[in-house]
């Protein structure tokens, strides 16, 4: 189910809500677990249980981790948890990307398996092995209920597309939380932004991107509208998807880590990964980064380390050459900055936020495409390759159509409307009009939103396939 | 303050909530849309396979977005606030430009192009060749050739396009019709052209096919229900709505129109009245969707036959060009197998065969069988 439905809007959360308020404190994790399940269902009826079975593998290995702490058996439950999830997430997601390339490179045919790919699996496969991992490091304690375990796996605010919740970061949260007006409140205006987020602003923009995958009159400058219509379109898609997540949750009494902190504000391409996706890059900094040795190695092995985490991280967004290209492409980034750049970058104020969204953009037209044929298509028209136009009558139209939204894209990507709001509140008057508009502006959003939806203009979250 | 916003947040948002999820619970469901012209989508029937193949889900997202209460109002709000709020210049693909709504353009789909020249192809090899009736094409071109580019919106490229077609058919003359219209001779809410602006177009036709034409002396009749094109409902914004006329004289009123629908001959009229006060008030002319029907007109006593392979907007032009014929037997290939119009057409008696179509048929093909 998606959280910009009306199914889920209007049928799900309300059924929810409901029933969470009203059931007794022992029961709300029921509740939730339930809940999640039925969401899960609504979208992949079948693969429930592959998430049930997940659940239960990482109960009874997580238990089995914990007694045998300090012996040889606990490491080894612990590698066979890594095991079991990497081994179905790969099977899932990884096993036709093999066998095409192995059919590829070898000439053996071998009939694909074509299975679907359950929706979120690289998400709760990550949140779990967090589970068994930190309860092998002794970071935190085996969950002892197997529900309060399955409704942290499952919980339906972030199950399908992140944030990644660690574990660790909500053991104590599933056993107490508070529930308060003021919690609900800050969740309510978080969920109803990012629901406007989504529908709103990255739906306008994918729009704008399909109309420039459809249009046979492509132009350079079509090509860097459509990349920085899609770069826009992802950022709001997904960290849209992340407000509602986090909203949701601290309705329900979670507090939820970021995963977004303006990112095109970034003043390198290192930062910028602080502040795309925090939840992917801080596991992959735990979990395989630090463990491989971190920064305290040599060079060559720092490459090595390097190279092999941004290989796993394009690898994790699909199974694809283009995102394993993605992956590189950054790796390569962030080191010519660690060794030469970053120095440079500090000099260079104005320049070095073009030079981030400029290779931010060419990064996502990698992104975004089906294959690595499509990605050098799309980034040789960026430079003219292919002997394309410069501008297109398609490319004027379509920038009058949509300047305005990308405008106030822009700026919505960026701290100042929350600087606006904050500067406002400073005056006497200011803070008055914040505080008697902010309830109107959300439910204008909503209602907004809503005639969206029920006119149809409906797209998936994008990080839905990944 | 904090406080009490706080709480009217909450109480706020959870009246909305349980208000409109009540509202959607207990509002019943809507057969059809008129603002759209479609059948809603009903609520899916439950079962155990249903829900596990996951049809039963997907059934429901399209009913309770159908279904939704005040669906139209909303549908409203939302092109208000593209229009406005977010300043594009179209919605859900429409715009309004000289008072007209207009759809834009597909770009040229070769495909689609391709489909419709093997269609014709295929009734010109199975019925045509061996005849000795004149073969002949007009393509009529959407409102887009004289409103799109000069108003800033992408348009088809249709000197290329309609060039293209007339490459491949080149076995049918080609009567060109563009410079006969203006963007004023189609309704403003709807794609169709309008009977009483069309009649020079008819009289080229004619003239062009070597047809005698008389005076064409109509009496011009209105109807009194407003006309809301199909444009108006898609684009969900309230515009002036436009007035549907249509064309008598004594020699049409003396013709004949035989239905073959069913198989067997139906007489009707040329203006079904019935359909006038429907829906759709433009399939008043030759009462709309139709596979096969005849004009005849006795006013013309020499025989002269034509056959006239349409889409939509025949249904208004082909009553104008009956004054010419003494019978006219109109075929839409969307309704009825190309490989089936031998069995009730006689392409031997006929002097004359004109292919009328829209080039957003021609662009968008599929239908045609």
């Amino acid at each position: 189910m998606l959280f910009s439905s009306i199914p889920f809007l209007y049928y799900f959360l309300p059924c929810v809500l409901i029933l969470y308020f009203i059931v007794p404190k022992a029961l709300k994790n029921t509740v939730l677990l339930i809940s999640s399940l039925v969401f899960y269902a609504w979208g992949e009826p079948k693969y429930v249980f592959l998430m049930i079975a997940t659940v239960l593998c990482g109960y009874v290995l997580g238990l089995l981790i914990e007694r045998y702490r300090g012996r040889t058996a606990s490491k080894g439950f612990m590698l066979l948890s890594v095991v079991a999830f990497l081994g179905a997430l790969g099977y899932f997601k990884y096993a036709d990307f093999f066998i095409e390339n192995f059919s590829k490179a070898t000439g053996v045919s071998v009939p694909l398996l074509q299975l679907a790919l359950p929706i979120g699996i690289s998400f709760y496969t990550f949140q779990i092995l967090s589970y068994t991992i930190d309860v092998y490091r002794g970071n935190v304690a085996a969950q002892k209920n197997p529900i309060d375990l399955a409704a942290y796996v499952s919980l339906f605010p972030q199950l399908i597309a992140g944030p990644i919740v660690r574990y660790v970061d909500v053991a104590e949260q599933l056993c107490v939380r508070t529930h308060s007006f003021e919690k609900a409140a800050l969740g309510i205006r978080r969920f109803l932004f990012g629901l406007a987020k989504k529908i709103l602003l990255a739906n306008t923009l994918g729009e704008l991107c399909d109309a420039f995958m459809a249009s046979p009159d492509k132009s350079v400058l079509f090509y860097w509208l459509y990349a920085i219509a899609y770069m826009l379109q992802i950022y709001f898609d997904f960290s849209g998807y992340s407000d509602m997540a986090i909203g949701l949750g601290k309705i329900l009494g979670f507090e939820f880590l970021e995963n977004f902190n303006y990112p095109f504000i970034a003043k390198s391409i290192t930062d910028f990964w602080r502040r795309w996706h925090m939840s992917l890059g801080t596991w992959f900094r735990d979990y395989v980064y630090i463990p491989m040795g971190g920064n305290r190695v040599r060079k060559a092995r720092l490459l090595l380390n390097i190279f092999t985490v941004w290989f796993l991280t394009g690898f994790w967004h699909g199974a694809e050459w283009n995102f394993i290209v993605w992956g590189l492409y950054f790796a390569v980034l962030l080191l010519v900055e660690k060794f030469f750049l970053l120095k440079q970058l500090e000099k260079l104020k104005g320049i070095r936020h073009i030079y981030v969204l400029f290779f931010i953009a060419i990064s996502f037209t990698i992104f975004s495409a089906n294959g690595m044929g499509e990605a050098l298509s799309r980034v040789g028209g960026m430079f003219g390759f292919g002997g394309i136009p410069f501008a297109s009558a398609a490319w004027l139209y379509q920038l009058k159509n949509y300047g305005f939204i990308l405008l106030i894209a822009i700026f919505a990507a960026t701290p100042l409307p929350k600087k606006c709001i904050a500067y406002l509140q400073t005056k006497k008057v200011g803070a008055i009009c914040v505080n008697l508009l902010e309830i109107p502006v959300l439910v204008c959003l909503l209602l907004a939103a809503t005639a969206f939806l029920a006119d149809g203009s409906f797209n998936p979250f994008l990080y839905f396939r990944f | 303050m904090k406080k009490i916003k706080n709480t009217v947040s909450v109480v706020l948002f959870a009246a909305i909530l349980l208000g409109v999820s009540a509202a959607c619970l207990l509002k019943p469901a809507d057969a059809f849309s008129d603002a759209e012209r479609r059948a809603l989508a009903q609520m899916p029937e439950w079962s155990a396979q249903s829900v596990i193949n996951g049809e039963f889900m997907e059934g429901f997202e399209s009913y309770s977005a159908d279904q939704f209460p005040a669906r139209d109002a909303l549908r409203s709000f939302k092109a208000w606030w593209t229009n406005t709020v977010f300043q594009k210049k179209d919605n859900n693909g429409l715009f309004i430009a000289e008072g007209h709504i207009s759809k834009l353009d597909e770009p040229e789909n070769e495909e689609m192009l391709a489909h419709a020249a093997e269609r014709f192809n295929f009734l010109y090899e199975s019925y045509l060749k061996e005849t000795d009736a004149k073969l002949y094409l007009t393509i009529v071109p959407d409102k887009n050739y004289y409103l799109a580019e000069k108003n800033g919106y992408p348009a088809l490229n249709y000197p290329t396009f309609i060039e293209k077609v007339q490459e491949k058919t080149e076995y049918l003359q080609y009567i060109p019709v563009t410079d006969l219209l203006s963007a004023d001779d189609y309704y403003t809410t709807d794609t169709h052209w309008k009977q009483e602006n069309i009649t020079d177009v008819a009289k080229h036709l004619l003239d062009t096919m070597g047809v005698p034409t008389q005076k064409g002396d109509y009496t011009v009749n209105r109807l009194e229900k407003p006309f809301y094109g199909v444009y108006t409902g898609q684009l969900a914004r309230k515009t002036k709505p436009d007035t549907i006329a249509y064309l008598t004289s004594d020699t049409l009123d003396a013709c004949t129109v035989t239905y073959y629908d069913t198989g067997k001959p139906v007489v009707g009229e040329l203006y079904n009245m019935e359909k006038a006060g429907g829906k759709d008030p433009y399939e008043m002319f030759l009462s709309g969707s139709a596979p096969l029907l005849t004009i005849e007109n006795p006013s013309v006593t020499e025989k002269r036959e034509l056959v006239l392979f349409r889409d939509s907007f025949g249904s208004s032009i082909a009553p104008l060009l009956a004054e010419g014929y003494s019978k006219i037997t109109v075929v839409d290939i969307r309704y009825i197998q190309s490989s089936f119009v031998g069995n009730f057409v006689d392409f031997d008696s006929c002097e004359d065969v004109l292919f009328l179509y829209s080039t957003s048929l021609l662009n968008n093909s599929l239908a045609l069988r």
